[in-house]
């Protein structure tokens, strides 16, 4: 495969041994912008578990008396509407908790899925070797090669806009990062006699895999994911702003931006708020992702 | 050295078959590309219009079928504008290239300074201030970026026109969107390439021979970074499309990312492969030119 | 480095000089924000609204309306009733089609004969419904023809006002894609100088135009989807007349200088039609809970800035027909409720329903709202305008269990031109087809329809007015206003008939 950089733009290769767990963690908690974002995620993931409870009001109340409140530090601005309310009058700060939901959930949801694809590809390209290796490469290649955003929406277009459709179709962009991580690893390993001889003794491949690929690649698989879900939530931001979301009940946060950028001119909240929502929660998430790098492997920066 | 432009070539040819593949997959993804080709067809008609769309024949004859087409360009007539697809998309992407590349050399017109002098600096409250800036414009959508910078300089303050591609004017504010999209990035790798270079024994001997600090970065180090910076433009192409397709969506820039959207919707399928089909064999080329530029900026890898 | 610097400048440069095909903006062009633009410009070849407003200042028809929604001489000088189903139209001589040919009465006749495609099982203009009773157009002498229909046919001048006549030899020779796109040619004010898809439409005054030179040299259609936009670009001059101005942004137009409003009534009704051949809408008493349902005076006063009238049917003020003595349903959510446990469902019921007016996104959420509110726990969804919708909603009737949608009646203003498509049955019909199951409806439209008895069909219209009040096919709304924003650079005004003529525009000094 060729040497590519991924985002974020720093060679990653396979690491030695993790750093040893509780330096690794006092690196962390003790960083302020590690705190930082922990707290905001911890706040945000809060805010989507107990939504109906957080929440001041139902996403879905609407009221033609109350359209166009603004944020209640704006003249005109009421506090029990905090952030203002949409062009039928519904709460805006309630939608912004629900909606916090989905992002989430699909987040977290297309990681996984890219991580299962993304490991197993990994090994069974480094494992196999050869032509299955190339070819695994090729598809990676070829899979890169699309603008991302088009082939998720062309493909969600295609099988219907469904939460899983997107979920499934957005977990496979990114897979490739796992895969190089984990390939990577088992080469290394694979030059090591000591494989050999364990594997002479009938050792199994899944022993090997267990004992030695995933402790290495763990550290890194954790990095990555986690910025991946920043990703995917802006992902699916995109999706829903260009209006191939899940069509859901409640609101995603960037539907909410696409129905308020008609009113941009009488109602700036609308399309504004949403997005600040979107870069915390990504924000924090990216914070934490960086300093867990750093902390689990400070050579990589 | 040739027998690596030839091997990236060989690569080249094979993944443009890749991209026919998955292209051509876009309309067989649901199973009933009649559904998706002629929706107002009745079911009585359904079978015959396979037969006569050559959609009974088997799936290896009909991939063969549309990769001479697409070679030729034929995707067919877009359902919507009764035209034919490619010209369509052909006849939009001067604006959309055009838009990226105006975005591309407004990020690194930023990002080269500013990610020299990071490095420079490296650890001071400079430093970190970039780098802060660095991860906030990476946690921004794109989309929210273009609304926030309209609602500022177009609504607010009316010094930009609000949407379209007219006027020098009106193509500020969605290069500046997307320029500002794409600058983190290539802050990232100016910064880290910089880094990497700027303790080398080459530079330090060139700096022990008395050469002043800025003419050492600018000669030896930013060669280093054009490497890099030039590999992630290729590797990045097609999120910077993606870019594109959003601020186009936000600023109503008739280039094709506007247009491909509007056919999702429409389920005008044409349009659909044959925007994701040119702008993947754009960004294959593109990779490609990369890769023979690596080679023009990187003697090293020559002797291989 | 530096070289390839310099090329990427270069290359950027070059890709941007070439899309900066934007029209002239001087005092002589009049530019148009349309929500998109219609697949053609042949004017027998689509059905929507933005196509029509296109057509009317590409083509003549033979009659035209003035603003004042009287019938005026246009392309026919006079018109007589020579029986109950015959008329006769004297046409005017010396009319020139953009290409220099006169038109004659052979064009006439082939503008017809292409629609009604005599002889032809299917038909392919979806405008055939509209002037499928007339059988015959029978040439008398080169300035006299004949319209002659099956039945008396009541509507026959009134859809001749946006009938455009295209011209016989050009449209055999060049063909009716290049006629709809490229080689567009008819006899109005202005002839096709560009189209370019979903951007713009640019049109240049037609110098031997019969009633003159127009007061414009330019007319330019812009296809503007984004509300927001069409907007800005009023603000900055970049388009003189927007259509279909939201309550909610007036106010902003009103304010800024260089811009005012124009509203006026127009046929426009809103309704939710609904699917009566399943639950719950088979039921009578769930469609009354339905309408009961529905607070349309606040609707009109909240969200339209009160440009807006409710109605008891979908029949509107204005048309000929209209019972006033028909009253519109109250809103009682609490008679709605108990109507709908009459209905069998006392606990409510799931329902979705559909629309593709993504202007009036907000006003289906809030009536999504208010039905939720009753018990009928309402999924709005909503489509884009295009062939995926029209599919889904007119040609399959996949809609259910409603849909949200307004009708314009073509500009016609007789109750017939909104009962027939919205609640026949017939298979020619629109969408009475699929959703509407009033028994007897047909029958009385019918015989609305093919009597020239004016009084007689005022008596039916009113008996089916109140038969549909009671039957509540439909949740009965509100009719709209249309609101333009124009620039103070142009006089104009909005027209009830919802036409944008522009040949009434003059610049403002």
């Amino acid at each position: 495969m060729a040497v590519t950089l991924p985002r974020g733009a720093v060679a990653y290769e396979a690491s030695g041994p993790a750093a040893s767990g509780s330096r690794a963690w006092r690196r962390f908690a003790l960083n302020p912008a590690a705190i930082v974002g922990s707290l905001i995620l911890l706040v945000v993931v809060g805010a989507a578990l107990a939504a109906p409870w957080v929440a001041p009001h139902d996403p879905a109340k609407q009221s033609l008396l109350r359209r166009f409140t603004p944020p209640m530090w704006q003249t005109g601005g009421n506090a029990a509407y905090p952030l203002g309310t949409d062009q039928v009058g519904r709460d805006v700060l309630s939608r912004i908790v629900h909606g916090a939901r989905i992002s989430l959930l699909v987040g977290v949801s297309a990681v996984i899925v890219s991580l299962i694809v993304g490991v197993t590809a990994g090994l069974v390209s480094g494992f196999v070797g050869g032509t299955v290796d190339t070819v695994i490469g090729t598809i990676v290649d070829v899979w890169l090669s699309f603008p991302q955003l088009l082939l998720a929406l062309a493909f969600v277009a295609a099988l219907g806009p469904s939460l899983v459709t997107i979920i499934v179709v957005l977990g496979l962009t990114g897979w490739e990062r796992y895969a190089r991580v984990v390939r990577a690893e088992v080469m290394a390993l694979r030059e090591k006699e000591f494989v050999d001889a364990a594997r002479a003794i009938g050792v199994g491949r899944t022993r090997i895999i267990v004992r030695h690929v995933l402790p290495n690649t763990v550290s890194s698989i954790v990095v990555m994911s986690t910025l991946q879900v920043a990703q995917a939530i802006l992902a699916e931001a995109a999706l829903s702003f260009l209006g191939v979301g899940s069509g859901n009940a409640y609101p995603t946060w960037g539907q909410m931006i696409s129905l308020g950028r008609d009113f941009v001119t009488v109602a700036w909240w609308l399309a504004t708020l949403p997005g600040f929502a979107i870069l915390l929660t990504v924000l924090a998430i990216n914070l934490v992702g960086d300093r867990l790098r750093d902390a689990l492997d400070p050579r990589a920066t | 050295m040739s027998a690596f432009l030839i091997r990236r070539l060989l690569r080249f040819v094979v993944v443009c078959f890749g991209v026919s593949l998955v292209t051509f997959s876009i309309l067989h993804a649901s199973g009933d590309p009649i559904a998706l080709i002629m929706p107002e067809a009745p079911e009585a008609d359904r079978v015959q219009l396979r037969v006569a769309l050559g959609l009974s024949d088997p799936l290896p004859t009909q991939f063969v079928r549309f990769v001479t087409n697409a070679a030729r360009g034929n995707f067919g007539n877009s359902f919507f504008h009764r035209e034919p697809a490619f010209r369509l998309v052909v006849e939009r992407m001067p604006t959309t290239l055009g838009l990226t590349c105006l975005a591309v050399a407004l990020a690194i017109a930023v990002a080269l300074p500013v990610g020299i002098y990071s490095a420079v600096r490296r650890n001071t409250v400079s430093d970190h201030a970039a780098t802060a800036v660095v991860f906030l414009g990476q946690s921004m959508p794109v989309f929210w970026i273009g609304i926030m910078l309209m609602l500022l300089f177009a609504v607010q303050w009316r010094l930009l026109p609000v949407s379209g591609w007219a006027t020098w004017s009106s193509m500020v504010l969605p290069a500046v969107t997307l320029g500002a999209f794409t600058t983190p990035l290539f802050m990232r790798i100016i910064r880290s390439s910089m880094l990497e270079v700027i303790n080398l024994d080459y530079v330090r001997t060139a700096r022990a021979k008395g050469v002043s600090e800025w003419l050492v970065i600018c000669r030896h180090a930013l060669r280093n970074a054009a490497l890099p910076i030039v590999t992630v433009i290729g590797l990045q192409f097609g999120l910077l499309l993606s870019g594109a397709v959003l601020t186009e969506t936000v600023f109503a820039v008739p280039g094709v990312g506007r247009l491909i959207v509007g056919a999702i919707r429409q389920l005008d399928f044409p349009i659909v492969q044959a925007g994701v089909f040119l702008f993947a064999i754009i960004i294959v080329s593109v990779n490609f030119l990369v890769d023979v530029l690596y080679v023009y900026l990187n003697p090293t890898i020559r002797l291989r | 480095m530096k070289r390839w610097l310099l090329g990427l400048v270069a290359l950027t440069l070059a890709a941007l000089a070439v899309p900066l095909g934007a029209a002239a903006q001087g005092k002589d062009t009049l530019t148009i924000a349309l929500p998109s633009h219609a697949p053609t410009l042949d004017p027998h070849m689509h059905f929507e609204r933005v196509g029509v407003l296109v057509n009317i200042n590409m083509f003549d028809s033979l009659l035209h309306r003035s603003a004042k929604l009287e019938f005026e001489p246009s392309l026919a000088l006079s018109w007589k009733a020579l029986n109950d189903t015959t008329w006769e139209f004297k046409l005017r001589r010396g009319v020139k089609f953009h290409d220099g040919s006169i038109m004659t009465a052979e064009d006439v006749r082939f503008s017809f004969d292409r629609v009604l495609e005599p002889g032809k099982e299917k038909k392919k203009s979806p405008q055939y419904g509209n002037v499928r009773a007339i059988k015959e157009v029978k040439i008398v002498d080169a300035d006299t023809i004949q319209l002659i229909t099956d039945k008396p046919f009541p509507l026959l001048l009134e859809r001749l006002v946006y009938f455009g006549i295209v011209p016989k030899k050009h449209v055999e020779k060049v063909g009716e894609e290049a006629f709809g796109s490229t080689a567009t040619v008819g006899t109005g004010p202005w002839k096709l100088v560009e189209w370019k898809r979903d951007q713009h439409i640019r049109l240049e005054a037609f110098d031997q135009h019969w009633r003159g030179k127009p007061a414009f040299k330019y007319v330019v259609f812009r296809a503007i989807p984004e509300v927001a936009t069409a907007v800005a670009e009023l603000k900055t001059g970049g388009v003189d007349i927007i259509r279909n101005v939201n309550a909610d942004l007036m106010p902003d137009i009103k304010a800024h200088p260089q811009t005012r409003i124009s509203t006026t009534p127009i046929l426009r009704v809103h309704y939710i039609s609904l699917d009566m051949r399943s639950a719950p809408f088979d039921k009578k008493a769930a469609r009354q809970a339905a309408n009961y349902a529905i607070d349309k005076q606040a609707v009109v006063e909240k969200m339209m800035a009160g440009l807006g009238r409710q109605v008891a049917t979908v029949v509107q003020p204005a048309a000929f027909g209209f019972d006033p003595s028909v009253t519109p349903y109250p809103h009682d959510p609490k008679k709605a409720k108990e109507l709908l446990a009459q209905a069998g469902y006392p606990n409510g019921f799931d329902i979705t329903l559909h629309s593709s007016a993504v202007d009036w996104r907000p006003h289906f959420e809030a009536l999504g709202q208010m039905l939720t509110e009753v018990g009928l726990r309402t999924t709005v969804k909503m489509w884009d305008p295009g062939p995926a919708w029209n599919k889904f909603f007119q040609a399959e009737g996949k809609a259910t269990h409603g849909q949200y949608g307004s009708w314009g009646n073509y500009s016609v203003f007789d109750a017939d031109a909104v009962l027939h498509p919205l609640y026949h049955t017939e298979p020619g019909g629109w969408i009475g087809k699929h959703y509407a199951r009033v028994e007897g409806l047909d029958r009385l439209i019918d015989e609305a329809r093919s009597s020239v008895d004016q009084p007689k069909r005022k008596r039916i219209y009113a008996e089916i007015q109140r038969m549909i009040r009671e039957e509540a096919p439909s949740v009965f709304l509100f009719t709209q206003n249309d609101t333009l924003g124009i620039s103070k650079k142009v006089a104009y005004e909005a027209r009830p008939d919802e036409w944008l003529w522009l040949f009434a525009a003059k610049p403002v000094n």
